[in-house]
């Protein structure tokens, strides 16, 4: 079911959290609510369900409008990310009690967290209880309580922050795919740029309370609006080089490196002064126009290893490369950048 | 070569260890503080006082419940006093109402004894010369004879008074006497011409024995007392009416609905009924008489409404409960409703968000998600109320003094009276620290019981993490 927001506006007291926040969720599809701590993307959340009442604005699910529905009516599912599961209630108790609020008949309750317990996988611990799951087992009851009454919309606020590495990957797809069989909308709070990348068909990301960019995961990694999404989304992050526009090229100022850009942008914002942005995968040996620079840093990822260069002004460029690279600490190199991926930004950093 | 290696490691790690015992010298400070024992000396000044003032307490009140220690026996040892009511057990407990007799008679002996008293306190030497050379050994029945007896002497005493007066040197009697030991009160019996055997000789020591001895008669006189009965009913009454609509009942309901307010009037609720607790009890008592007392102001509030001015507290025994519950009750509640409160507080709010995500109303949030998670303040409240209420008179002293007629007196207090204090000044230590004792038991029964209700062990369960 489609979610749309309108003029949401959120105060705590005389704080406003946000501020007139349009949104729309389109019907089956899950968007990412992405952004650093603070920026108001879990209270978005909790308006959605209903527990934060909002201060102006409206809230629709599909056509009905409920803003003022109360949050035991409006039907949502939510994962929180301490999961929430009532402590003194087996599993399965904690999956059929919002079914058991309902007054739906016992047989009724058995079969539907039956069913939902065998999508999620967790039909042998149904009689366990929480205390005795590890976290990823938690996190699916979590999951299976906020679908067996068959919400309209599934809200997760960063399901996947108590797990460690191995299960937030798993789970990752886990979520994706009962997302996909459920056919449910779906809302993700994470500040996990990865996460968000992954999992979800588009990503809203937002500053300060309100919404930058919303877009899909690979367009908004393309085609940043401002050097706020550049920065926060890819791993390791974008470099920026800050300088001139002049005849058609980018002057880093500590080399003098000219660097070409797109000619047409560099015509119209001649002499102007700008920051660039170069992904780590577009700086790289006998590749484009070449900077010199030495290695500062060097970071092995296994498959990959992290190279920070820096120039004699103290800038760094950030480099990822294969196996074979075989530079040190200290070594001066000579490596090029992949003009036409440049992302250029102004001075208020917005995107040229 | 690497054994070796790894040996002489070892080796330098021990001598390094070993090195460390030859260090400087710690003083004695520093020894206890390095010391295994270093809980046990930091508690040694707690165990000291709860040595002192409890353990020492129970085991005593459980020996002196064997006892029957009073005011009459005292609590060091008795003495040894032959009067009319050990003659009468003698008869009663012994079956020797003959030997009683005897012993209960005052004789008069002209002895050595007597003879030098009366000479040292005056009388005339020639009346003595010639009453032991004619009387001595002699022993008169009854004083008319040994009167009879004196008078016919040659240097009998000028008048009557003066006889009555010499006669009085010869009286021999065990009857009222204290003697300290056993072989003294015997030695007097056997002296007074009485010879005793084994078997008397025990019986007389019984009786007259007039310190404390250890006994079960404590138990089977409190089985018997139709009083007994009635204070144990007031006492379970009492306990379970308030634990059940104040200590607990009311507390959560104070805990609760302060959850749902505001900070601001939740604190000022919370510290309004934390009052009654702070305030002084004798004070605290002294309002509640003002308010029952028969110029005090329910009696004026109802006067207009034709209803006579009485003593609201102490008018009948109903009454005297509503106040005494009340009483208790309003002091209690606050102990309860700030553990609920802190208790609901420790729940996460996720919890609560999840559950009204879920659908449940407040009634049901407080069915499903508060309560349960109360269980464990729920039972420790209970028990720790159970107990104080069990043991606590001082608002019945206070109050009512167990009045009217005894309707209100609990176990606690009637053990007070007993034991402490009571009109009569006749002080029944060893009852008293039966009625204890029997506290005492029922307290532990009570906590043991509780914590089977509560399904204790799966509230303290480890968890089976995978």
């Amino acid at each position: 079911m489609r979610i749309l927001l309108e003029n949401f506006t959120k105060k705590f007291g005389d704080l406003t959290i946000i501020d007139g926040m349009d949104l729309e969720v389109h019907d089956g599809e899950m968007i990412a609510l992405l952004g650093g701590s603070g920026c108001g993307k879990s209270t978005t959340l909790f308006a959605i369900c209903g527990i934060h009442k909002v201060n102006g604005g409206r809230i629709f699910f599909g056509d009905h409008d409920v803003t003022n529905v109360t949050t035991q009516e409006r039907n949502v599912g939510v994962v929180f990310q301490s999961f929430a599961l009532y402590p003194h209630m087996t599993v399965e108790n904690n999956i059929g009690f919002p079914l058991k609020l309902r007054k739906e008949s016992t047989g009724d309750i058995k079969r539907k967290v039956g069913e939902i317990a065998e999508m999620v996988h967790i039909e042998a611990l149904l009689q366990r209880r929480p205390g005795e799951l590890s976290g990823g087992q938690q996190q699916r009851v979590a999951l299976a309580r906020a679908l067996v009454r068959r919400p309209d919309v599934l809200l997760l606020d960063e399901p996947l922050a108590n797990l460690d590495a191995t299960l937030r990957l798993e789970m990752r797809s886990e979520i994706r795919r009962i997302q996909h069989e459920t056919g449910i909308t779906a809302v993700l709070v994470t500040h996990d740029q990865t996460e968000a990348m992954s999992m979800c068909d588009r990503i809203a990301i937002m500053d300060a309370g309100k919404i930058v960019q919303i877009t899909e995961p690979k367009d908004m990694y393309d085609n940043p609006v401002s050097d706020f999404v550049a920065g926060f989304l890819g791993s390791p992050p974008i470099a920026f080089l800050s300088g001139k526009i002049e005849d058609g090229h980018f002057i880093e100022p500590s080399t003098k490196t000219k660097i070409p850009l797109d000619h047409e942008m560099a015509k119209s914002n001649n002499g102007r002064t700008v920051s660039i942005g170069i992904r780590p995968e577009y700086f790289q040996p006998n590749n484009g126009t070449a900077v010199s620079g030495k290695v500062s840093f060097i970071e092995s990822q296994g498959r990959e290893t992290l190279y920070n260069v820096m120039l004699p002004d103290g800038k760094i460029l950030r480099s990822i490369q294969g196996e074979g690279s075989v530079a040190k600490i200290g070594d001066t190199v000579e490596w090029g950048i992949n003009a036409p991926k440049i992302l250029v930004f102004d001075e208020d950093g917005k995107r040229i | 070569m690497v054994n070796t290696t790894i040996e002489s490691t070892t080796d330098q790690v021990v001598k390094a260890r070993i090195g460390r015992s030859t260090g400087p010298q710690l003083n004695w400070l520093q020894k206890i503080g390095n010391s295994k024992y270093l809980g046990l000396y930091l508690l040694a000044p707690a165990g000291i006082f709860v040595l002192l003032f409890f353990v020492i307490p129970v085991l005593l009140t459980g020996v002196f419940g064997f006892t029957n220690m009073s005011t009459a026996t005292g609590i060091t040892g008795g003495a040894y006093l032959a009067n009319q009511s050990s003659m009468q057990a003698l008869g009663d407990r012994h079956d020797m109402a003959a030997l009683a007799e005897q012993i209960n008679q005052v004789v008069y002996t002209i002895d050595e004894t007597g003879l030098t008293t009366a000479r040292e306190a005056g009388i005339s030497a020639a009346t003595l010369m010639e009453l032991r050379a004619k009387f001595l050994g002699q022993s008169f029945d009854n004083r008319r004879d040994a009167e009879r007896a004196i008078k016919k002497l040659n240097n009998r005493p000028a008048n009557t008074r003066a006889l009555k007066v010499l006669v009085k040197y010869f009286e021999r009697s065990v009857i009222n006497t204290r003697y300290d030991s056993k072989a003294e009160i015997l030695a007097a019996i056997d002296g007074f011409g009485v010879s005793l055997t084994p078997e008397q000789q025990a019986a007389i020591i019984d009786v007259t024995y007039t310190g404390w001895v250890f006994s079960t008669n404590n138990f089977k006189r409190m089985i018997s007392l139709p009083d007994t009965k009635k204070t144990l009913i007031n006492t379970l009454f009492f306990v379970f009416t308030t634990l059940i609509l104040f200590n607990v009942g009311f507390a959560l309901v104070l805990a609760v609905s302060t959850h749902y307010m505001d900070a601001g009037p939740a604190g000022f609720f919370r510290s309004v009924w934390l009052l009654p607790r702070i305030t002084p009890p004798v004070l605290y008592v002294l309002m509640w008489k003002w308010l029952a007392w028969d110029t005090g102001f329910i009696s004026i509030i109802l006067g207009p409404f034709g209803v006579e001015p009485k003593n609201w507290l102490l008018d009948s025994p109903t009454n005297a409960w509503t106040f005494i519950i009340l009483i208790n009750g309003m002091v209690g509640a606050s102990m309860g409703m700030l553990i609920f409160s802190s208790a609901i507080k420790a729940i996460p709010s996720s919890l609560f968000y999840a559950s009204e995500v879920d659908g449940a109303t407040r009634a049901q949030q407080i069915r499903h998600i508060i309560l349960p998670q109360l269980r464990f303040p729920i039972l420790f409240i209970t028990c720790y109320q159970t107990l104080s209420l069990l043991t606590s008179f001082e608002y019945f002293l206070l109050a009512t003094e167990g009045g009217p007629g005894g309707s209100t007196e609990v176990w606690a207090l009637s053990t007070y009276f007993k034991a402490l204090n009571n009109y009569a000044g006749a002080l029944e230590y060893g009852y008293g620290a039966a009625l204890a004792l029997v506290l005492v038991v029922v307290g532990v029964v009570l906590s043991i019981l509780y914590l089977k209700l509560f399904d204790f062990k799966t509230l303290t369960a480890a968890p089976k993490i995978e």
